[in-house]
This record gives C-alpha cells, structure tokens and sequence, in this order.
C-alpha cells in the first residue's frame, strides 16, 4: 500500500533520513520506532508531503506521491496526525472535526464519519462546542486523531500520540487505534516508547540516526537482541 | 455635557465607527490568514469611491447597483492583485515574508495612488447626494446617506461575519488563519483561500468607499485617511483578531468622536494614538490579544 523506496529527506542542506526504504500492507498495523531526534517526524512529514525527499521515491496505492503538495497527498487518503495534533485551537470541536472532512462533499458521508467518530469517541460528543484551545491534553489527541479519520483516510499516519499523555490514556489510545485497523484503516505509528508498541502492533521498524537499523514482525522484534538490551533494558 | 451632546457624540462615532469596522476587518482577515501586513488597503477604498462615481455619473445606475458594483470591481482587483503580486511573491521568499509582503503593499498603494492621478486626475469627484434627506434619530437629524451608508457597512459585516462562521469555505478560511499546517493536511487549498481572502478584503474596503461618496468624494490620495485608521483599530484590539475589530471600529470612532468635541478635530488623531500607545504598554498583544479569534 506504502511504499518508501531509499529516501533521503531533511531541512535544508541538514540531511535527517538516510536510505529509507519501508513498506506498509493494506490493513495492517505498523510501527516506526526510535529514540527522540533520530528522524521519525521527518519520515511522516516526507511520506505527508510536508518535507520533499532529496532521493528515492514514496508510492501510495499504485501512485507515486513524493513530490505531489501537502493537499494532493490528503485527497488521495493519507491522514496525518502530528504529534502536536495541529489543531485549530480558537474553532470547536465540531468545526474541527468538520474541517478534516474538508475534501469529501458528500453531506450523507461527513454524517456517518461524524457519527462513527462520536462512537469512538464519546467523549468528544459531549463537547462538541469546546473550543479545541481549551482543552486537556489527551482530549486534544482524541479530537487531533478522529480529525483525522473524517477524511476517511485509506492510511493513518500518528505521530507519538503517548506523547504526554498517563500510561492507562496510552493503553486506550492505542487501543483505539487497534480498532481502526479491524474497519479498514492502515495504520503507521511512529512512537518511542517500544515496550508497549510492541505489544500491539502487527509489525515495526527501528530508526536510528536517520537509517531504518531493524525491522520485522513484532514477535521478532521483540525478542531481538539489540533491541532487548537498547531499548528494553534486558542484557 | 448634557446628554443631546452625548448622544450627539455617542451616534456621530458610532456612524464613524462602523465604517472602521467595515475597513479593518480586512486589514485583520488578510493579516491573520496571509501575514501580510497591507499598507494598500486605502486603495481599495478609494477604488471602491471611484467605481461608485463613475457608475453613478457615466452609468446611471441608482446608488444601490453602484454600491454593489463597486465592491465587485473590489473583488476582482483584489484577486489580480493578489495572483499577479503575492502569490508570486509567495514561492520564492520564505524567510521574511512580512517584511517583504510589507514592502509590497507600500509599492503598491503608491503605483494605484499614481495611476489613478493619471488616468482621472486629482480633483474631487463626488456625487451631490445618493439618497438625499435627513432621519430623525435619538433626537438629531442625521443626514440619510450617512445613516445607509451605515446599514450597508453593518450589512457587510454581518453578511461576512456568517459566512466566515457558517461555511465550509468560510471555516477554511478561518482555519489557515489558525494553523496553515493543519489546513494543508485538511487538504485544503491554500493558494485558493489566499486568493479568496485579499479578494473579500478588498471588497469590504472598495464597499466602504463606495458607500461613502456622497460624504466625501473620490481622490486619489483618500485611502491614507481610513488606512490609519483601521491600521488604529487592528492594533488597539490585537492583529488577526477579527472578532474584536468589530468592538475596535466602534470605540476607535467614538474616542474620534469625543476627542474632537472636547479638544478640536485636530487632536482626534493624537487622541486615539495615545490611547493605543497606552494600550500595548500594558498589553502588546492588544485589547483582546490572540486569545478571542475570528
Ligand atoms: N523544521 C526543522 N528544521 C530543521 N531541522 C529540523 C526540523 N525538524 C526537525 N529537525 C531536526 O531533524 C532531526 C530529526 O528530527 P525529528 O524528525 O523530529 O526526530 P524524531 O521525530 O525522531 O524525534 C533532529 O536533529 C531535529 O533537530
Ligand atoms: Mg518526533
């Protein structure tokens, strides 16, 4: 479904990524790990468009998108919810749930995301008027990610939703987005807490200065060596 | 004071005032979703009077077409303007945009300035009257033209204050003005709403001067006058902050409105300028800061 075949990406003459080359199938629940600064929010931002690759090619679906613009990308169904959830903070809940299904013109459709999404979320039906601004920090990851699914994305990109958040919200969040992956919804989770990932995810990669170091199912990685002593803290 | 001049003063700055508001509010709206920080406004103004007059005299038509003609013609200008200066602009500089889109509109209101010197000259061009007559009110006799011109600016208002709030393009365009990263992953096209955006911004202005003719005719210099003056009101009540330029147009108009009663015309300025010098010493961000957006 994704597909980053060598990327090279970064600010400026500040080169991030190095020969990435990753694959996300159809359906399945996928995550990129590594510590802070190695290079993941610069690997979303690229497959989002937001940073053009400087080598290599991104194909979505049959189509290849590096080098397409931000909104192009959107539109072909690439959800992305960064880590700082880029909400519109002085609009309500509802009109920033509305605006993620900015594309999709069909009345009938952005009814049944919404209703979808308040089942999901309950918590933001109930606050429908909130200003998005004036709320906590798991509501805002809550509202950042069903914005996200009113475009009906075909792939969710996340970016460290356990950012901030207490271990039980983490566990839900997560859950969460287990569930999307049963209704249809690709996801790829960047996140740096890998004990947890691990446990649910279907498969990961790990970065490291800005080059993908392991990657396989999640049962491998678990009981991979290298990332039992780096990352888990087992000799 | 007794209270016929208080509700003298009172009506006169709220008249003003809403004509302020008309005026700012697009200074605001292009601000907070292009940050660009437009010295052409006025121009708009003063296209808008110039439409007017000449639909009026060489058009004949009756002062309500001419006043929607006129803010067309605004909408169309704006939108040029835009493709042919900003939205080039746009792609090529990235650090410094303020800056640079400052510098731009500087030339800009100084070439419309110009090219309207060349094309119709410098002497006043106005209209007698668009509808004539006085109305009654509170107690005065305010002349009808000023009165509609009133309803017309607060028409505007309101008629784009529900479309900023009710839809879906109007939500867009609040939205880049909130997070232009956020809107990009919405899908929304940013170049259209940039587009959109100075092209209603200019409407408001040329609406402004066009529904104000009859009070003070066309020029090619008449833009200075209500550029500082929604300059005024923006930076009273905090920039990009439309909502509050609504309160802002209206105490702007009203402080005008005391200051020159009690001090003499000539102090109004002074007047509203201390006051909002006052302001950003206790508060930068001004009256409402960012917190009460669009
Ligand atoms: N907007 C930016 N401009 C320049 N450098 C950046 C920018 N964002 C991130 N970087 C740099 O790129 C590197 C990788 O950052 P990032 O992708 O955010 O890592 P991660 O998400 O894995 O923590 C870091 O060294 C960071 O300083
Ligand atoms: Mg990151």
């Amino acid at each position: 479904m994704l597909k980053l075949c060598n990327i090279n990406a970064g600010y400026g003459k500040l080169g991030v990524l190095w020969n990435v080359s990753l694959e996300v199938n159809e359906g399945k629940f996928v995550a990129l790990l590594g510590p802070n600064g190695v290079g993941k929010t610069t690997a979303l931002r690229t497959i989002s468009g937001i940073v053009t690759p400087s080598q290599g090619e991104i194909w979505f679906m049959g189509k290849k998108i590096s080098g397409l613009p931000v909104q192009q990308i959107t539109r072909l169904g690439i959800s992305y919810v960064t880590d700082d959830g880029c909400l519109f903070s002085g609009m309500t809940v509802m009109e920033n749930l509305l605006m993620g299904a900015y594309t999709i013109k069909d009345k009938q459709k952005v009814k049944n995301s919404l209703e979808k999404v308040f089942e999901l979320f309950p918590r933001l039906a109930e606050r429908k008027k909130q200003f998005a601004g004036s709320m906590s920090g798991g509501e805002r990851k809550m509202l950042a990610i069903a914005r996200g699914l009113m475009l009906e994305p075909k792939l969710m990109l996340v970016d460290e939703p356990s950012l901030g958040l207490a271990p039980k919200l983490v566990l839900d969040v997560f859950k969460t987005l287990k569930e999307l992956t049963t209704i249809g919804v690709t996801v790829l989770l960047v996140e740096q807490n890998v004990n947890t990932t691990l446990k649910i995810v279907d498969s990961g990669y790990v970065l490291e200065q800005g080059s993908i170091v392991e990657e396989g199912s999640s049962q491998e990685l678990r009981e991979n060596d290298h990332i039992k002593k780096t990352y888990m803290g087992i000799a | 004071m007794d209270s016929t001049v208080i509700s003298d003063l009172l009506v006169g700055g709220i008249l003003r005032g809403g004509m302020y508001v008309l005026m700012a509010m697009g200074l605001s709206l292009v601000f907070g979703v292009m940050r660009i920080p437009n010295f052409a406004h006025g121009e708009f103004y003063m296209l808008g009077a110039y439409f007017s007059y000449f639909a009026c005299t060489l058009g004949g038509f009756p002062p309500a077409i001419a006043i929607v003609l006129a803010g067309i013609g605004g909408f169309v200008c704006g939108a040029l303007m835009e493709k042919v200066t900003f939205y080039p602009l746009r792609k090529r500089s990235r650090g410094d945009w303020i800056m640079n889109s400052f510098l731009v509109t500087a030339g800009l209101s100084f070439i419309l300035q110009n090219l309207a010197q060349a094309l119709v000259g410098t002497d006043f061009k106005g209209v007698p009257q668009y509808w004539g007559g006085s109305i009654n009110f509170a107690g005065l006799s305010v002349s009808t033209d000023r009165i509609v011109g009133f309803l017309i600016a607060m028409a505007s208002v309101a008629i784009f204050w529900l479309f900023l709030k009710k839809t879906r393009t109007g939500n867009a365009i609040r939205a880049v003005s909130e997070h232009e990263t956020g809107a990009m992953l919405m899908g929304i096209e940013l170049n259209k709403i940039h587009t959109l955006t100075f092209a209603l911004s200019s409407m408001l202005a040329a609406i402004a001067g066009a529904a104000l003719l009859s009070i003070i005719p066309a020029y090619p210099t008449m833009g200075l006058q209500p550029l500082y003056k929604s300059w005024f009101v923006v930076i009273l009540v905090g920039l990009g902050n439309i909502q509050a330029t609504i309160i802002g147009g209206f105490l702007v108009g009203v402080i005008e409105a005391v200051s020159s009663f009690s001090l003499g015309a000539m102090w109004q300025d002074v007047v509203s300028l201390s006051i909002i010098i006052l302001v950003l010493l206790v508060k930068p961000t001004g009256l409402f800061g960012k917190k009460m957006k669009v």
